[in-house]
């Protein structure tokens, strides 16, 4: 197991390695560069910029500098924020997108869970289809049109929540509603799919023949077993709700990570878009070791190698 | 995804113009009083919350160039000379009152006395020079340095052929007294000492902490607010500053600055109650025509121009006559009618209006028969023969449909084969300047109420000219005019400039931006103006402002009012 463990991470290395050879080049192809602006720079400012960050030196020498210098996780100064460094940038950015992408998919489970559970010992009932029809609107209504909907009716029709901003708890409820809604949909949807597996085989029928009450049945025997495949999901999905809040942040300004990279990207600001997707990548890699673990611990079949 | 995201906007838009009699908080219909669109009830206590756009990129007045970041740097520190918020003229600020030989070459200005830092320590006339100075070294890197070459010596020593203070025209004979020795007359001189990159910086704080000078804790201001907090991406916060010269004149407590991009956010935030001003722009262009109805929109000309510029070192641009036909086969008044509803005004000019005294040449007009006889003469009668053309713009819905307007324009008018090519914002700009386009989108603001900052960029060479285009008469007319020393002939000298830009240049006006505002009725003193420019020290907020006040001694309800 800690053999597993540290193999994983050690191959964490390479990935990152190639990870960042890739964005480096790719950004350098981009055409433009940090200091192309509307207004051009005068000649001298240019020159100074440039060897500020040392857009001055050959390609190469440039490249050396920012691996040795990443492997210290020290990406230097933005450029399109001079005063600020890149990683300040992202601790800051990231705590926000991680509380809301945190409460979204405590949400989800909270929500979508017990919807599942429900539609599956409802099976074919009217209560399974209005789950099942609920949650396939979830899924299909991009957060978009949600995030814009629930402004007009809680924020401009009644008043109750602020449109946007991230200011006190009540400006937290849209933001992540908007975000949990389709993975509420996803998750209940796969409990669902998991618990109707699991409800047919023999071992619940044997629980059910020994007369254990139907509560024990569901909560203790069938629900372990049915939730694999969202625990499987939960991974790609804590990845997905932490780093594809972009749209959501974007409709209710709320200050997290997400922008960073889009933005960085449009701006050529190259530090910034090579720490975000760095912190992006080896935060995924992070995620996903963790849900195998998880898995393992949960299945006894599955053994890690 | 990107490009559904109007639709949104237009979707909301419709079913707010439905809601807006329901809100509990908007005010009655038209026809009984002023309507508004966004809640009215006054924020508790003396503070102003407004939408400042896009993220600061910095609040270092040296380095701004944006303009939320000038917002943020003029409320923070005070030149020599402020802005009045309705006239823009230029009145004593940090300096009571200045002079001027009489060839315009060397103003001298008297600094107030006492006057300090927000921590404290006095504030003199060589604080002025060493931030000037600090502007123009190359190592600041600022870039809007060339707005100080005027000063004798500035530009040298900007470009780094010398590194010697001492040979920049700045002195400080006293604590008091700050002497300026200009290379040329700058007749708007005292315009520019209200403009961030001429902002005194706190050396003390600057020396001490490096680039960190800026954080709240750090940031150490001589106007009318001080710093107290920032959050990354999403607000600065501004209180009073005690220690300002006029602080008992200050009448806001508190300043917040909201970073936020998205202007259906904007809207939304405004109509909430949430912000009581979107300052230009943060207000979403398919609710303008909507909104004009409304007593807390408002729009006035800006000082900035929308236009085309043609690429001349690319054959069939190198030909006059060519670019001729091109200007006139342009309907200005149809884009602005048809597809801007008549928010924008069409224009036929590069220099925006409302400079007092400048003989503005007569605007290009539309003419097809007469942009047919130019191809023709040009060797393309008919558009035939004449190579496949592209238009450049960026990434934006209104840029698209306007390069789509004037597609039509010239191949319906000319005949000629156009095509429309769309790039994101810094590959498009890559692409201006390395001349690699034949049509492109550009747009320009001016810093200053002069048409030379508008007619400068297209002198031969200037970094942001971008055409190609080099022609020695209209260098030799600046540079006339920037000699002149009578200010109605230098005017004059500009305006044959400009008359000859129109007639040969490389420009296709299109159209004069305006500002789109939301302010709310209690907000006092934010006036609108050419340059959008509003000191926050004249701002207030009137707690007396009710919006049922016509009714005081009336009827006890309004039979329109929604309970």
């Amino acid at each position: 197991m800690t053999r597993y463990v540290v193999r994983r991470l050690l191959l964490f290395v390479p990935t990152l390695w190639v990870i960042a050879t890739l964005t480096f080049l790719l950004m350098r192809l981009a055409p433009g560069g940090p200091f192309n602006a509307e207004r051009e720079i005068p000649p001298a400012a240019r020159a100074a910029l440039a060897q500020k960050y040392g857009l001055d030196r050959p390609l190469a020498a440039q490249y050396a500098t920012f691996l040795v210098r990443a492997a210290r996780l020290d990406f230097g100064p933005s450029y399109k924020f001079p005063t600020r460094e890149v990683r300040e940038i992202i601790v800051e950015g990231f705590r926000v997108s991680a509380e809301l992408g945190g409460w979204a998919l405590l949400v989800a489970l909270l929500v979508g869970i017990p919807l599942g559970v429900i539609a599956a010992l409802r099976q074919n009932t009217l209560a399974d289809t209005a789950v099942m029809a609920a949650a396939l609107a979830g899924v299909s209504i991009p957060n978009f049109v949600l995030g814009p909907l629930l402004v007009l009716a809680f924020s401009l029709g009644l008043f109750w929540l602020p449109p946007a901003l991230w200011e006190g708890p009540q400006s937290r409820v849209l933001p992540v509603l908007t975000l949990a809604a389709a993975y509420v949909a996803y998750v209940a949807r796969l409990t669902r799919a998991g618990m109707l597996e699991v409800l047919r085989q023999d071992f619940i029928r044997t629980a059910r023949a020994k007369g254990l009450p139907e509560r024990v049945v569901v909560l203790k025997h069938a629900l372990r077993l049915g939730l694999l495949p969202v625990v499987s999901y939960l991974g790609p999905a804590a990845a997905a709700v932490i780093m594809g809040s972009l749209v959501v942040e974007q409709v209710f300004a709320v200050p997290g990570l997400g922008r960073y990279l889009v933005n960085g990207a449009f701006n050529r600001d190259y530090t910034l878009v090579m720490g975000v997707v760095l912190f992006y990548a080896a935060f995924l890699m992070a995620l996903n070791l963790l849900v195998d673990l998880a898995y393992a611990w949960l299945d006894p079949r599955v053994e890690l190698k | 995804m990107r490009r559904s995201l109007p639709w949104v906007a237009l979707a909301l838009a419709a079913v707010l113009s439905g809601c807006a009699a329901g809100g509990d908080e908007t005010s009655p219909p038209p026809l009984r009083g002023p309507r508004y669109f966004g809640s009215v009830r006054p924020p508790h206590g003396d503070v102003l919350r407004f939408i400042n756009g896009a993220e600061p990129e910095t609040i270092d007045p040296a380095l701004v160039s944006g303009e939320p970041e000038g917002r943020l740097a003029r409320a923070l520190f005070e030149g020599l000379a402020t802005t009045d918020p309705r006239t823009l003229e230029p009145r004593p600020g940090q300096a009571a009152r200045w002079e001027t030989s009489a060839d315009g070459l060397r103003w001298t200005f008297h600094l107030r006395p006492g006057l300090v830092w927000s921590d404290g320590p006095p504030l003199t006339a060589r604080d002025f020079v060493w931030s000037w100075l600090r502007a123009l070294s190359p190592a600041t890197a600022a870039r809007n340095a060339g707005l100080l070459h005027a000063i004798a010596g500035a530009e040298d020593f900007n470009r780094g052929v010398t590194s010697d203070p001492a040979t920049v025209g700045l002195t400080a004979p006293d604590d008091t007294t700050l002497v300026v020795r200009l290379a040329h007359p700058v007749p708007y001189l005292l315009h520019l000492t209200a403009y961030p990159t001429l902002l005194p910086v706190p050396r003390h704080a600057v020396k001490r902490w490096g680039d960190a000078w800026t954080r709240p804790g750090h940031l150490v201001s001589n106007g009318a607010f001080v710093l107290a907090r920032w959050r990354q991406n999403q607000s600065y916060e501004l209180t009073r500053n005690p220690r300002y010269r006029d602080a008992a004149r200050v009448r806001l407590e508190r300043v917040v600055a909201y970073s936020v991009e998205d202007l259906n956010t904007a809207a939304n935030l405004y109509k909430a109650g949430r912000v009581d001003w979107n300052t230009s722009g943060y207000v979403p262009s398919p609710f303008v025509p909507r909104l004009r109805a409304d007593a807390d929109f408002r729009s006035a000309p800006y000082q900035a121009v929308y236009f085309y510029s043609m690429n001349v070192k690319r054959p069939p641009f190198d030909d006059v006559r060519v670019r001729r036909a091109l200007n006139l086969a342009v309907d200005r008044e149809a884009i602005a009618r048809d597809l801007l509803k008549g928010t924008r005004a069409p224009w036929g000019r590069l220099t925006p209006q409302g400079y007092p005294g400048y003989p503005a040449p007569p605007p290009l007009r539309h003419d097809p028969a007469d942009a047919r006889a130019w191809l023709a003469r040009a060797g393309y009668p008919g558009g035939k023969g004449f190579p496949r053309i592209s238009i450049l713009f960026s990434t934006s819905e209104d840029h698209r449909r306007i390069a789509e307007a004037i597609q039509a324009m010239w191949t319906r008018t000319l005949g000629i084969p156009v095509a429309l090519r769309n790039m994101e914002w810094g590959s498009t700009l890559q692409a201006m300047t390395a001349l690699d386009y034949d049509v492109a989108r550009r747009s320009w603001i001016g810093d200053y109420l002069d048409p030379g900052t508008f007619l400068e960029i297209m002198r031969s060479g200037d970094g942001n000219n971008r055409t190609g285009w080099s022609d020695p008469r209209y260098d030799r007319l600046l540079l006339a005019a920037r000699g002149e020393r009578d200010p109605a002939r230098r005017l004059r000298l500009l305006g044959e400039a400009e008359a000859l830009l129109l007639a040969d240049g490389p420009v296709i006006p299109i159209y004069h931006y305006s500002t789109t505002e939301l302010v709310k009725p209690y907000v006092r003193g934010l006036w609108p103006n050419a340059l959008d420019t509003h000191p926050l020290r004249d701002v207030w907020i009137d707690h007396a402002w009710r919006p049922g006040r016509r009714n005081a001694g009336g009827p006890a309800a309004d039979p329109e009012e929604r309970p």
